[in-house]
């Protein structure tokens, strides 16, 4: 099963990365967790029963390997604020985007996961619960109540 | 709750999302960091302490290639006949000698592997048998990095790759030589491996983890310690991490592969000067990546029952 796993790993590594940074929000860290999570997948690759669970099997690894590393940041950042100040003036573009961060880091590990899996890694709904061990109503209205919130987040300004 | 017009907005972010995801850089680094973690995650099931009676057939077998080996190296580094330092560790006849063997520096790679010298044994064989080990492993361990190195600047990439690789002595006092050898990899993100040797300075013999034991019980003794050790570390600090069960933090992920369940029959360890059984753990095999080098002193009333003698564990 290792070809399989190596390939799926080289192929997907830019979304797997693109994940991570989104949590972290910072390069280093984000490489990190995409090494860490690439040398778990393939030390504990006995524990993949069914190569067909590859894709949620591999995600699962990496939400957890964030977590963790966010519960590490938190000993470094008391706030984001002192990040804010190495911003250099946004252009419009980079602006929105700026602003959805600022949304998406209101969230909680868990809403964010589920808002991340959905629409960054276009999971269904049905995958998202498989992934966070959660049932599929849960995931749900969880879903929406994230997305109720990112919304209001981004029209107050 | 769920009007047309909430749809619509949500819509709007959904997509928002999904541009954003698209617009995070993904640097150059990331190619080769994958490549190496896929390398180090291949190695990483096999990675076993090292078995002492496998590696002295081998070496006695390739002693005399060793030694030629040693001689092409004064052309493979300039500043290998000049790098020689003596580093005496006590007024004992057995010393450990530092040799910074491969130095290597270029704009964004650069290696330095220092390997240590032990000398003064009465038996000399045993004496070759770890210093050619030890000179065989630093040897591939730059034949490895040099490989990189050429894999990266053919590639057409600029990051960093550096190797480090040194030794620490752990205990020397007048039974027990200590000594532990770590690389660290280090670029973007970083690895460290450390492995240990023990000699009983006496008898010169190599102490075993088994051989401090009447039986293959130790192994589970100390597990269940190392599993409180490190629920008590946790509770202690919540900043502290390890994937072991009932660990809290972990109660909404379920995620339980990569438990530890019990340490290897031939586990890295030492003994510290007090006579302490102290567990050593690489990088990743029991906590994530930041936690580092993980050990734990095995306390030796728990021992006492299943310990062969109190001869070196105290």
């Amino acid at each position: 099963m290792e070809p399989e796993i190596i390939n799926y790993i080289l192929q997907n590594k830019e979304k797997h990365y693109r994940l991570a940074y989104s949590y972290v929000k910072n390069k280093e860290d984000a490489l990190d967790i995409v090494q860490d999570s690439i040398v778990k997948a393939l030390k504990y690759q006995h524990n993949l029963k069914d190569i067909a669970y590859l894709n949620t099997w591999f995600y699962k690894i990496i939400i957890n390997t964030a977590k963790t590393h966010l519960q590490k940041q938190k000993r470094y950042f008391t706030t984001d604020e002192s990040l804010l100040e190495d911003y250099t003036p946004p252009i419009y573009d980079e602006y929105r985007h700026f602003e959805l961060e600022q949304a998406l880091s209101q969230l909680s590990y868990k809403e964010k996961t589920i808002i991340l899996l959905r629409y960054f890694n276009q999971f269904e709904l049905k995958e998202v619960a498989d992934i966070t061990d959660q049932n599929l109503s849960t995931v749900k209205s969880t879903l929406y109540r994230s997305l109720k919130k990112l919304k209001l987040l981004l029209e107050k300004d | 709750m769920k009007t047309n017009q909430n749809n619509n907005s949500y819509k709007e972010i959904e997509e928002q999302i999904v541009q954003y995801s698209e617009h995070i850089d993904i640097p150059e680094e990331l190619d080769f960091i994958v490549k190496r973690a896929i390398k180090e995650g291949k190695a990483a099931p096999k990675q076993k302490h090292f078995n002492f009676n496998k590696w002295s057939k081998k070496v006695a077998a390739v002693a005399s290639i060793a030694v030629a080996s040693f001689v092409g190296m004064t052309n493979l580094s300039p500043t290998f006949a000049k790098s020689m330092s003596d580093v005496p560790i006590l007024g004992a006849l057995i010393k450990v000698i530092s040799f910074t063997q491969f130095d290597y520096h270029k704009e964004t790679s650069d290696a330095t592997i220092e390997t240590p010298i032990i000398e003064g044994l009465q038996d000399k064989t045993l004496e070759e048998v770890i210093n050619n080990r030890y000179l065989e492993e630093n040897k591939k361990l730059f034949e490895q990095f040099k490989a990189e190195v050429t894999d990266l600047e053919s590639s057409g990439q600029s990051a960093h790759l550096g190797i480090n690789s040194g030794f620490e002595i752990k205990t020397n006092n007048d039974q027990i030589l200590s000594i532990g050898r770590y690389i660290v990899n280090t670029s973007a993100s970083s690895s460290t491996t450390i492995t240990y040797d023990t000699l009983d300075k006496q008898n010169e013999i190599i102490i075993t983890l088994p051989s401090l034991f009447k039986d293959n019980s130790y192994i589970e003794v100390i597990s269940e310690n190392i599993k409180i050790q490190m629920l008590e570390r946790i509770a202690a600090d919540p900043t502290q991490h390890y994937w072991v069960e009932g660990a809290p933090n972990t109660d909404d992920d379920s995620f339980s592969i990569d438990n530890f369940e019990c340490i290897d029959a031939n586990q890295a360890f030492y003994i510290s000067d007090a006579g302490k059984l102290i567990i050593s753990f690489n990088k990743y095999d029991i906590a994530p990546g930041y936690m580092g080098i993980q050990e734990f002193e095995i306390p030796t009333e728990i021992l006492q029952d299943i310990l062969v003698s109190n001869y070196y564990i105290k």
